[in-house]
């Protein structure tokens, strides 16, 4: 009879301590502790295996390469002529933003980091990175990558971090539409993609629209790039539209990062 | 030497699932390795030395998951208290129920991760290719999980003859 009680009693506080520890992230600092002894194995692991893959990369596939170098040229060569016409927007964005009388656009400072270790479960999306809290990275940076935004640092240690990438159902972004500028928020669905949700119905949102960080929520910096509207539903009863956007970053081939260390953060209304 | 080893493939397991195998896209849809692994402790080492091992295992899985914190231990912890006690009734030399055992938890553990998820709001929606998730994590418990386990015992009953002369009795054994 006790034992049975001592069982009920035991579930009952397990379920309780499990629905108060699922609305936050906080690992109660043990975070910092296990990631500092078993993350330095992941290191050498995910280092031995992408020493391995680029060893088999550069002497195994050289035909394959002659080939990607030809389509790689072809690229470059857009791209310095796209480069030329955007630096020509830059020296007249920088003109007229004289004559306004706006400040400099502010720079971040980022710090590059590896992707050594991934989540084990099919359910979260979270990833160990090879730096921390000795190389300036706190809890709540931004991490991004030139594609787009990645996550943002939860749990930081000596030389690791813990980063939850957008698309983790935790996650958050307050983001706009780069063209229409209809605002919303970017949450993660757990399958690679993300649900843009609370943007009315009034506001023009079109099928690969570009959606950007807003900078509102503090984390983000504005105009960070997070991904492309691929699914667009009107309900007749809701006043939202539904939204899904697939980002820009490759969740699944995440291999290196960049985290910004002071982000600069700016209020909405002085960038309109 | 017994408990290296013990503690060499929890590491080894712990950290070949959260780098290694992501490299594939053939081991896509894994289920959790030390799921095995907690069971072969619970039926081999005695209660007060599995127990410690068990909880620390889910403290270290909760630490380097994106789960709510509590999660692993919980599922490990109640993983534990479930192998104990079924092994009175059931003869671990039985490959079949022990292979069911296995299948049985990773999907316990599929449905509890589904149920915390649940706590964190009325807006949750189950993913659509959770599914396809649970169903990839079902196939590799089976055709995996079963063999893996049985590889643990093996080598667990060689080094009792190794070390004692001849193989433990425990009551789970036939």
């Amino acid at each position: 009879m006790v034992l049975i009680v001592g069982g009920i009693v035991l579930i009952t506080v397990n379920v309780i301590l499990l629905s108060i520890t699922s609305k936050s992230q906080s690992t109660f600092g043990l975070g910092r502790v296990g990631l500092s002894f078993v993350a330095p194995f992941q290191e050498l692991i995910t280092r031995s295996v992408r020493f391995t893959r680029s060893i088999w990369g550069h002497y195994f596939f050289l035909a394959s390469v002659a080939h990607e170098n030809e389509t790689l040229k072809k690229a470059l060569n857009q791209s310095i002529e796209k480069n030329n016409e955007w630096h020509e927007i830059e020296l007249a964005n920088a003109r007229l933003r004289n004559l306004l009388n706006f400040q400099k656009a502010p720079t971040n400072r980022v710090v590059a980091a590896e992707v050594i270790g991934k989540d084990p479960s099919g359910w979260f999306k979270t990833v160990i990175i090879d730096k921390g809290s000795s190389d300036g990275v706190q809890k709540g940076l931004p991490v991004v990558l030139p594609t787009g935004i990645a996550g943002q640092v939860i749990e930081v240690s000596g030389h690791y971090s813990k980063v939850m990438l957008i698309i983790d159902r935790n996650s958050a972004v307050d983001a706009l539409v780069q063209r229409s500028r209809a605002r919303g928020i970017i949450k993660g669905a757990s399958a690679d993609q993300c649900r843009f949700e609370f943007v009315l119905r009034k506001h023009d949102v079109q099928i690969g629209d570009t959606v950007v960080a807003s900078g509102l929520d503090g984390v983000y910096p504005k105009g960070l790039r997070i991904g492309r509207v691929s699914d667009l539903s009107e309900r007749s009863s809701d006043i939202f539209y539904e939204i899904t956007v697939t980002p820009f970053v490759d969740y699944e081939k995440l291999e290196e990062v960049l985290v910004i260390l002071h982000p600069k953060t700016q209020a909405f209304a002085s960038q309109q | 030497m017994r408990y290296g080893f013990y503690i060499g493939t929890c590491l080894f397991l712990m950290i070949v699932q959260t780098t290694l195998l992501t490299y594939f896209n053939v081991f896509a849809g894994m289920y959790d390795l030390l799921i095995p692994f907690v069971i072969f402790i619970s039926i081999c080492l005695p209660l007060r030395e599995s127990l410690p091992f068990v909880l620390i295992l889910g403290l270290i899985m909760d630490i380097f998951s994106g789960s709510p914190f509590g999660l692993y231990l919980t599922f490990y912890f109640w993983l534990f208290v479930g192998v104990r006690w079924i092994i009175k009734f059931l003869r671990v030399s039985n490959k079949f129920l022990l292979s069911l055992v296995v299948v049985v938890a990773v999907l316990i553990q599929n449905m509890l991760i589904i149920g915390t998820l649940g706590f964190a709001g009325p807006g949750w929606q189950l993913p659509a290719a959770a599914l396809k998730n649970i169903a990839l994590q079902f196939f590799w418990a089976l055709t995996t999980g079963p063999l893996f386990l049985f590889y643990l015992l093996a080598i667990s009953k060689r080094f009792d003859i190794q070390l004692n002369g001849a193989a433990p009795q425990p009551k789970a054994y036939g």
